[in-house]
């Protein structure tokens, strides 16, 4: 038979032994290929109008995302695959069949392993695609009709990312069979990896693994400056390395102890599992680091997309605290343009604010609008507009910031802040995003000053009048259009007295809510894969355990204590990464609410808990699997 | 002395009704407290099958086995699980240590299984090592040790629990001569020492001269029955005796 005969007949028999790799493997093609397919389609168009470089960024990340998860997913897959075919390869040698021919049967028998996912995670993915998108949409909330559309470039950028990853894969399975020796190879399985360890090296490992996680952590915490993405960066690489360190070090190191502390081990079944556990944890580190990696990434896109979404909203809160606002050069009767906004619509509440314009160069700058509002009429004016105002009295020489929000911003508030107007220096005690002004904060640097203060620079510049109402249904604010034109005045070619209406048009932002429906999915997709790589390992486990349970049932141990002892172990293998997970994601998410401004130590308890749930589930089923396994 | 176990009329054939070919054709023996039989045989003659079917991993086709009053060819897997557990000890030809933990950890298995106190279990595991000349080696694991001292740590974990029989098939099949010795001392001296009842199916004379009875079987019944008188030289010479008797051209 050929080279390339065998190992077309070895494809045959593993596309049924090895089903849930492929499984997984076109699995991920088809999250990949979906992704791609929302962006390059359609109804992605009719969003990019309004904010390109907004959305090209994201996307961009996200598909970084992706790509890092496809990267270790594949990783795990042929790490998996190339343990099990070496030892059956290796049988070839007997055959007369050097190195190099073996490594080149596994690399055909890979290329169609791979070959045939990509062909499976393609051709589901282009079915699905517009029950994605669908969901995708609904999701976000957004009505676009979405036809069955189908173009090239996803599948193909699917097919060219898919084919590097998993080349480079197949290169290294390889090289390793190459360099590998016979004897290796066919003891592959056994286990060697018991060996005592220096005590030293252990130790380092130990010490490394802790230091490099708790560095990480500081810089997650230190996120929210100038500096974040650097920090942040330095987290990520430092929490995986640390995980890596924590799974290859410390926490084999601390289940070792285990085993020797005799008291502990000869209590319940635990002789039987802890003694696997700390067998297995050498060999599966890479296992646990992934899986764990996979987890606090799912949890991170989780709390992304609740803060994307928590901004999303808090923006339009801003916005649209007032309906309009009229802009006068003198003052006007607040009443009187109450009672008329009212002929047509229900008015919720209005306010007066007096403020006066300055020049840039009173502020020393060479351009933008500044200005500047007494304190007493913006606690007056925040009142009848139902804001909270918690700056009591704003002593002579300082001053609030009055900005906007933001959607994420790397720019912390510095409580040193000073404000030079004019010749005096005013300290900024806040930096305050509340809708005091509305949108007109969008556009201008306004800070609020005492009043003293107020009357002293107000000879500086021109004040004026702004008049911001809020109506019941502002759907219906056109209604009011006719009356505010009556209220405007000439002067010349300038406006004495103008007014702004702003519709609920949320067009602009209609990435966002997409953009947080992506993130849903990535959580969904990242934690299945999660707990798809437990499974599958644990399903690889369950292969080697059968003739150690053999024996245990031969001595006459029963099935109930065996079933107890599996239970324990496999919910370790389970709960080690969640609880690991638990901590880092605290941590992370932390370092997002710093960045994106917004509290998010909920997510870390909702998403702990929908995770638990998948887990538990996952869990059940596992030590179902495992059972029939082992005990048959 | 205690009648430990009671084979009566023990019968059992392999195959589908009348392919059936039988196996052991009718095997009655008593085993009392403290013995320590050998059976031999030639190859084929069934010796492993009735020590499965003895040691409860077969069942009988007819016939009775009772151990401890109970007949265990009627007994459910949990009483059987049960029996295994608390009144029975097996060393097996290929050591079935499990590699993933330490030789202590091993020995300690059926003790911490069965929930005795971990003081208790150190106590016991120290006393086998001892006897079995394990010392030296309870850190290890299984991959660490010669195929004797591994034949010597599956008896310790076998005779940790003091069950009521012991069952070894071809324990030295695997050892070197040394090794063999070393085993089938330490065998001898938990039989006369600890008093454990031991029965081992062999196919070597010399292992056999360890026992203090040696039983023949051959074509699957019992044909004939030794008993030492203690000097086991003497023994060894009785036994190749009844081999040659019996016409075998075995060594
Ligand atoms: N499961 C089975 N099905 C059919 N026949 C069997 C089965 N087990 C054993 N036999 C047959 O029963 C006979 C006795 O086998 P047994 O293994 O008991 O021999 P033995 O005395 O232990 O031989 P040896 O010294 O070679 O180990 C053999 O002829 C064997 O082929
Ligand atoms: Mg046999």
């Amino acid at each position: 038979m050929s080279l390339f005969g065998l190992a077309c007949s070895n494809f045959k028999r593993s596309v049924k032994e090895y089903a849930s790799l492929i499984i997984a493997l076109a699995f991920s093609v088809f999250i990949f290929f979906n992704f791609q397919n929302v962006v390059f389609s359609d109804s992605m168009d009719v969003l990019e109008n309004f904010n390109k470089d907004y959305i090209d960024m994201i996307v961009q990340a996200a598909s970084f995302i992706f790509g890092v998860f496809l990267f270790f997913f594949i990783w795990y897959a042929t790490d998996v695959f190339l343990s099990q075919r070496k030892r059956e390869i290796g049988i070839y040698t007997f055959m007369g069949l050097d190195n190099v021919r073996i490594g080149k049967m596994y690399a055909i028998e890979a290329f169609l392993i791979g070959v045939f996912s990509l062909a499976a995670g393609l051709v589901f993915g282009i079915l699905f695609s517009k029950l994605f998108q669908m969901l995708l949409l609904r999701i976000s909330d957004i009505s676009v009709d979405i036809r069955f559309s189908f173009s090239l470039p996803p599948v193909l950028i699917t097919s060219v990312i898919f084919g590097i990853i998993y080349g480079i894969m197949i290169i290294k399975g390889y090289v390793s069979i190459v360099r590998s020796s016979v004897l290796s190879m066919l003891s592959d399985a056994k286990r060697q990896e018991m060996k005592n360890e220096n005590i030293f090296l252990t130790i380092f490992k130990v010490v490394l693994g802790l230091a490099v996680l708790g560095t990480g952590y500081v810089f997650a915490i230190n996120t929210g400056g100038l500096q974040s993405l650097v920090y942040g960066l330095l987290a990520v690489i430092l929490v995986v390395a640390g995980t890596y360190l924590l799974y290859g070090g410390a926490i084999p190191f601390f289940i070792r102890k285990l085993t020797e502390n005799k008291k502990f081990l000869y209590e319940k079944e635990r002789n039987l599992w802890v003694n696997n556990l700390a067998y297995r944890i050498r060999r599966n580190y890479r296992t646990y680091g992934i899986v764990t990696v996979l987890m606090i990434c799912s949890v991170t896109v989780l709390a992304t997309s609740i803060a994307l979404k928590q901004r999303y909203e808090k923006m339009i809160h801003f916005q649209e605290h007032y309906f309009c606002q009229v802009t006068a050069m003198h003052r006007l009767d607040k009443e009187q343009i109450e009672k008329g906004i009212s002929e047509k619509n229900q008015v919720l509440y209005g306010n007066e604010i007096s403020l006066t314009l300055l020049n840039p160069d009173v502020f020393h700058r060479e351009r933008g609008s500044y200005g500047i509002v007494p304190c007493s009429v913006l606690k007056e004016a925040a009142k009848e507009a139902e804001l909270d105002f918690p700056y009591e009295d704003i002593k002579e020489d300082e001053a609030v910031y009055l900005s906007h929000v933001y959607l994420m911003s790397f720019m912390e508030f510095d409580p040193n802040t000073t404000a030079e107007i004019g010749e005096e220096s005013y300290h900024v005690l806040a930096q305050d995003d509340t809708a005091y002004l509305g949108r007109l904060q969008e556009s201008m640097n306004i800070y609020v000053v005492s009043d003293k203060t107020y009357e002293k620079l107000k000879t500086l510049g021109l004040e004026c009048f702004i008049y911001g109402f809020q109506i019941a249904e502002p759907e219906n604010a056109e209604a009011s259009r006719a009356y505010l034109d009556t209220l405007v005045e000439k002067e010349g070619d300038s406006f004495t007295v103008g007014y702004n209406m702003f519709l609920p048009d949320r067009g602009e932002m209609a990435w966002i809510p997409i953009m947080y429906s992506l993130c849903v999915f990535m959580f969904v997709t990242l934690i299945l894969a999660a707990g798809s790589i437990i499974f599958i390992k644990l399903n690889n486990d369950a292969y080697e355990d059968i003739e150690r349970y053999k024996i245990l049932k031969k001595l006459g141990v029963s099935e109930d204590v065996l079933k107890r002892a599996m239970k324990h172990e496999i919910r370790f293998t389970y709960y080690c990464p969640f609880v690991l997970m638990v901590i880092t994601s605290y941590f992370s998410v932390r370092a997002l609410g710093n960045v994106m401004k917004t509290e998010l130590t909920t997510v870390n308890v909702y998403s702990a808990v929908a995770i638990i749930l998948l887990f538990f589930f996952i869990y059940l089923v596992s030590v179902r699997a495992f059972q029939k396994k082992v005990l048959k | 002395m205690r009648k430990i176990v009671e084979v009566k009329d023990l019968v059992k054939g392999f195959g589908r009704r009348e392919y059936e070919t039988a196996v052991l054709k009718g095997i009655s023996l008593d085993i009392y407290e403290k013995d320590f039989i050998a059976v031999m045989g030639p190859s084929g003659a069934g010796k492993s099958t009735l020590l499965n079917m003895l040691s409860t991993l077969d069942k009988p086709t007819r016939g009775q086995i009772i151990l401890d009053g109970k007949d265990v060819t009627r007994a459910d897997n949990k009483l059987l699980s049960i029996l295994r557990r608390d009144k029975i000890g097996f060393i097996f030809q290929e050591y079935n240590l499990l590699d993933n933990m330490t030789l202590q950890d091993n020995i300690a298995l059926p003790l911490s299984l069965n929930g005795e106190k971990s003081r208790v279990i150190l106590e016991k595991v120290e006393r086998m090592a001892e006897l079995f000349g394990l010392k030296p080696h309870l850190k290890k694991y299984p991959w660490q040790l010669s195929g004797g001292q591994k034949q010597r740590g599956a008896s310790a974990r076998a005779l940790i629990t003091q069950p009521e029989i012991i069952f070894a098939d071809e324990p030295t099949g695997a050892l070197d001569s040394k090794s063999s010795k070393e085993l089938l001392t330490s065998l001898r001296l938990a039989n006369e020492e600890e008093g454990a009842t031991i029965l081992m199916v062999t196919h070597d004379a010399y292992t056999a001269s360890y026992a203090k009875q040696v039983y023949m079987l051959v074509d699957g019944q019992i044909q004939s029955r030794l008993n030492s008188k203690g000097d086991r030289k003497f023994f060894y010479d009785e036994i190749l005796q009844l081999l040659a008797s019996m016409g075998g051209d075995r060594e």
